[in-house]
């Protein structure tokens, strides 16, 4: 077993760090306070090759594969977790493009999302359930050579801006992947949601209303909708979520530590009583499990692996950084003390971002579930 | 008009861990144990200016450096940048050397590469801060040299426009190819690698070269090529002096400007 | 032989400062050396402003004067130099460390295949009785935590470049110098021709690249604004800052701010006016080379961080350090 990383993935940690540092540290407060995501830098981080980190050179990706997407999202949400969010969720229907999508398909939105010229948006979840596919209660019926589409989504990340969005509705005795741009009538965002955390991120429902897209507009085959959103959640949205987890507890730490060897008290660096240096280090043991639970998500899936085979070891990923990153979130404040409750310390944003990620692509539970599955049989 | 352009790189340790760095009083060495490496900022924005003018006029981009082994990362990260190939000069004979030495080596190695348009360094570097290297260079290679370098406009036939930052205005200077510059940080904006990049770095191609290789003397290279030396190493007391003083405006205003005086010029 | 030279430098007729501090230097070693002192200046028209270095300190200067020469032309200047240097054989030569010096001195250096030290903070001789007397030159390394002395044992000229600022000048002496005129006509084509000289006023320099900071905090509430930070700043050349009680307040914008959520500056002097000294404060300017803290509560914590510190009322003391300032001159 080779732990070590390669000189590619030391490079491209060192890039989006940069990145990270110049393009969203300075910001990142204002960006949540006035509730403005960094599309901006989003379309930055496309140039230089991360939003199409798993899509194949052919249609314009960098096809680095998922362990640098994994280093990637964690460097971005080490410094602003929801644009770190944003990789989770909109990857999702790029990975459905480029593994299910047609010929056509691939050819015509992957390019311009890699670009950055296009924003794809996921939506999956209704009112009635998210972890419960079953109850799914969108429909697309087929009348000709289109689907009408009637329903309602909810909690749909980038909803409102997308150009393109991805979504399952139930058709016929199955469920179909479909994809409907913006703009299309009958297809409107009507309402968007204020949340605790992930502050800039544009979230919204999504409603339907005798919506006829083409069925050109059908990714894989018909009937299997759920099961390639499963995949995809499997595949981008958990690991996804784990990492920005992951970049949420690297983060906070680094502001605690900063500040516990600057804050004196009992004529020391609070980081010199012992406490607070065992929580610390605590932390520090925390992260780099999570770490390796991420990393090795990702090496798997890099192996071939499809997400169905390795269903527990995405599941563990997301549940312990998830854990982890509240943990460390909530621990820090402890340490920081009245400072640590004042956003302009950078502790708080990032403990409401990591509430945020406990329904995040899966609730904590339901990882517990197919963890259990597993063992249990 | 194509062109083949020389960047001078060096590889630093993180500025951000310059206070990391340890001195050994008794053996009077540094350590540099565990501190993170990287392209010496400056060096980036010759390095960007390299690749926009390569972008304009086409031609080449090598990336040359004289470094321990480890220096090799400073290189293929310039590569991932956009480089076209490298060049590690590495040699245990080249250590110690000053900037004298270190500039008739990588004389001598760019010497060795052949036909070149244009050498482009950073002005100084975030270490030493001498500002020597680039214009030593010059001299050894017998080519005119202009430091602090802000912008750079083409003339037609094969000569150069450049500004020269002043500390208050600058210099409108006329130069000659072949030649070399030195470019202070506001002359652009660096780009980061891109994942594409980073890639097909490894794939490109990267020469290591020794003392014989690129024909240096001995006499020349490393500490004994090297007329300075260091003598001696200290660490400067950073503890905060707490003088506080308290009396007539007057008199202390006074008392005040005249240690601030002996204390911002040691 | 073995004299201590300055290379002055002139501009538009018009000598530098730094040349006349490093004549007070360069009297200083010559002194101790027991040789002379020599100037060296080249331009257009200059021969009057020898009289300047020889009162400030030069026994001889030699000056080159050609039409062409109006400006710093480097390929010239670096000849010109080498080869006097070469034919007199000084044993010390300094030139300010200005852009144009950081240009002109490893080129001569290079040429004379000798020792060249850059931004010296101190100079002294050792072994002066001895065959070999030694120049030590210390530079500050690794950003200023660490010094470095540096010797240059055995080529000669030991060239040292000094940054404007760092030594001072003689009290000007009415007195007679020998003038040598050098032999210049510059006929050849340049490769490298400096063409033009354009004076800029320096713009307002970024919060972190500010080699003097003054940054204003919530005592300036009650002392009646924030002119007097702006003043301070103003006659030090420096940029203005304060505290997140001062954005509050609206007398800075955000960018402006020093501390844990704001900028985090390392200059040369950092002064903190009417500011108690919060933690989240302090900790953007920890690398500050010289902490001054102004404020009317001797108890105050930013006392603990400062190397010098002035208690008493803002209103007070602001004033007077401008005064002060504005007569003596503390720009670096």
């Amino acid at each position: 077993m080779d732990f070590a990383p390669t000189r590619e993935q030391e490079m491209l940690r060192d890039m989006v760090r940069a990145f990270a540092e110049s393009e969203l540290a300075p910001n990142a407060l204002s960006f949540d306070e006035k509730g403005e995501f960094p599309f901006e830098a989003l379309k930055k981080a496309a140039k230089l090759g991360l939003v199409g980190i798993i899509n194949s050179k052919e249609y314009g990706g960098s096809d680095m594969g998922h362990l640098a997407r994994m280093i990637m999202i964690e460097e971005i949400s080490r410094v602003y977790p929801p644009l770190g969010f944003y990789f989770q969720t909109g990857q999702i229907g790029m990975y459905g493009l480029q593994n299910f999508g047609s010929d056509e398909q691939k050819k015509k939105y992957l390019p311009p999302l890699c670009q950055g010229d296009t924003v794809m948006a996921w939506a999956l979840t209704e009112a009635t359930g998210g972890s419960d596919a079953s109850t799914l209660q969108t429909t697309a019926e087929l009348v000709g050579d289109e689907y009408n589409v009637n329903g309602r989504k909810v909690f749909i990340t980038a909803g409102e801006t997308a150009d393109v969005v991805g979504f399952v509705a139930k058709a016929g005795d199955g469920t179909n992947l479909l994809l409907v741009e913006k703009g299309t009538p009958g297809f409107t965002t009507p309402r968007r949601e204020g949340r605790l955390g992930l502050g800039s991120i544009p979230v919204s429902e999504l409603a339907f209303t005798n919506c006829r897209i083409p069925k050109e507009n059908l990714v894989g085959q018909e009937g299997r909708g759920v099961r390639l959103a499963l995949a995809g959640i499997g595949a981008v949205g958990r690991p996804g979520a784990a990492a920005v987890s992951l970049g949420i507890a690297q983060g906070a730490y680094e502001v605690t530590l900063r500040f516990a060897k600057e804050r004196n008290l009992y004529g020391k660096p609070i980081v010199q009583l012992q406490a607070v240096q065992f929580a610390l280090v605590n932390m520090n043991v925390e992260i780099e499990a999570a770490r390796w639970l991420c990393y090795y998500t990702g090496w798997l899936l890099d192996q071939g692996k499809s997400p169905g085979e390795i269903g527990s070891d995405i599941a563990r990923a997301k549940l312990y950084a998830t854990d982890v990153a509240n943990k460390v979130c909530l621990k820090a404040a402890e340490i920081m003390g009245g400072y640590g409750l004042i956003p302009e310390y950078q502790l708080v944003r990032r403990l409401r971002d990591a509430l945020e990620m406990l329904p995040a692509a899966g609730a904590q539970d339901v990882q517990r579930v197919i963890i259990g599955g597993a063992i249990a049989r | 008009m194509s062109l083949n352009i020389i960047v001078c790189i060096k590889q630093v340790p993180h500025p951000e861990h310059f206070s990391r760095i340890t001195l050994d009083p008794i053996r009077q060495t540094i350590s540099r144990e565990g501190i993170p490496a990287v392209i010496n900022p400056p060096d980036l924005h010759a390095l960007e200016e390299a690749l926009r003018i390569r972008e304009e006029f086409s031609g080449k981009v090598t990336a040359i450096s004289m470094g321990p082994p480890q220096a090799k990362c400073a290189l293929e990260e310039a590569l991932a940048i956009g480089a076209d190939d490298a060049v590690l000069l590495c040699d245990k004979s080249f250590a110690g050397a000053d900037t004298l030495a270190t500039a008739y080596s990588l004389a001598c190695g760019i010497k060795k590469l052949g036909r070149f348009g244009l050498i482009l360094c950073g002005n100084e570097t975030i270490d030493s801060g001498t500002g020597q290297v680039g214009p030593q260079l010059a001299e050894f290679l017998d080519i005119p040299h202009v430091t602090s370098v802000i912008q750079i406009a083409f003339e037609q036939g094969s000569s150069l426009i450049v500004k020269q930052a002043l500390e208050e205005g600058y210099m409108k200077v006329r130069v000659k190819l072949p030649a070399m510059l030195a470019v202070a940080k506001g002359i652009n904006q660096p780009r980061l690698p891109t994942v594409w990049a980073i890639m097909e770095a490894g794939s490109k191609e990267m020469q290591i070269w020794g003392a014989s290789d690129i024909g240096a003397t001995q006499d020349m290279i490393g500490l004994e090529g090297s007329p300075t030396h260091v003598t001696g190493i200290f660490e400067r007391d950073t503890t905060r002096r707490r003088e506080i003083l308290e009396g007539p405006p007057r008199q202390i205003a006074k008392k005040a400007v005249n240690r601030l005086h002996e204390l911002i010029t040691t | 032989m073995n004299e201590v030279w300055v290379i002055a430098e002139q501009r538009v007729g018009k000598l530098m400062n730094v040349s006349f501090e490093l004549l007070g230097k360069g009297t200083e070693l010559a002194r101790q050396l027991k040789v002379g002192l020599a100037a060296v200046l080249l331009g257009d028209r200059v021969r009057a402003l020898t009289r300047q270095l020889v009162c400030y300190g030069a026994d001889r200067v030699y000056v080159g004067e050609d039409p062409r020469l109006r400006f710093y032309q480097s390929e010239v200047y670096a000849d010109l130099v080498a080869k006097l240097v070469d034919t007199h054989k000084p044993g010390i030569v300094l030139i300010g460390a200005t852009s144009i010096g950081r240009d002109l001195a490893p080129r001569i250096a290079a040429k004379l295949k000798t020792g060249l030290t850059a931004h010296c903070v101190e100079l002294r001789i050792v072994n002066e009785d001895t065959e070999k007397p030694q120049l030590v030159q210390v530079v500050p390394g690794w950003g200023g935590n660490l010094m470095v002395n540096i010797a240059c044992p055995v080529r000669r000229p030991q060239i040292a470049t000094v940054s404007p600022g760092v030594m001072t000048k003689c009290d000007w002496e009415e007195r007679e110098g020998e003038i040598i005129t050098l032999a210049v006509d510059v006929q050849q084509e340049l490769r490298v021709e400096t063409l033009e000289m354009v004076h800029e006023e320096s713009t307002g320099a970024a919060l972190e690249e500010a080699e003097v900071v003054v940054a204003g905090g919530w005592g300036l509430l009650s002392a009646g604004g924030f002119e007097l930070v702006e003043e301070l700043a103003k006659v030090l050349g420096g940029a203005v800052a304060g505290t997140r009680p001062a954005v509050d307040s609206g007398w800075i914008p955000e960018h402006r701010m020093v501390g844990q959520s704001g900028k985090t500056v390392s200059p040369k002097l950092f002064i903190s006016v009417g500011a108690s000294g919060a933690p989240q404060f302090t900790a953007g300017f920890l690398k500050a080379k010289v902490v001054l803290a102004i404020d009317q509560n001797p108890n105050a914590p930013i006392f603990d961080v400062a190397d010098i510190g002035l208690v008493g009322d803002l209103c007070d003391i602001l004033p007077c350090l401008v005064t002060e300032l504005k007569e003596t001159g503390l720009r670096s």
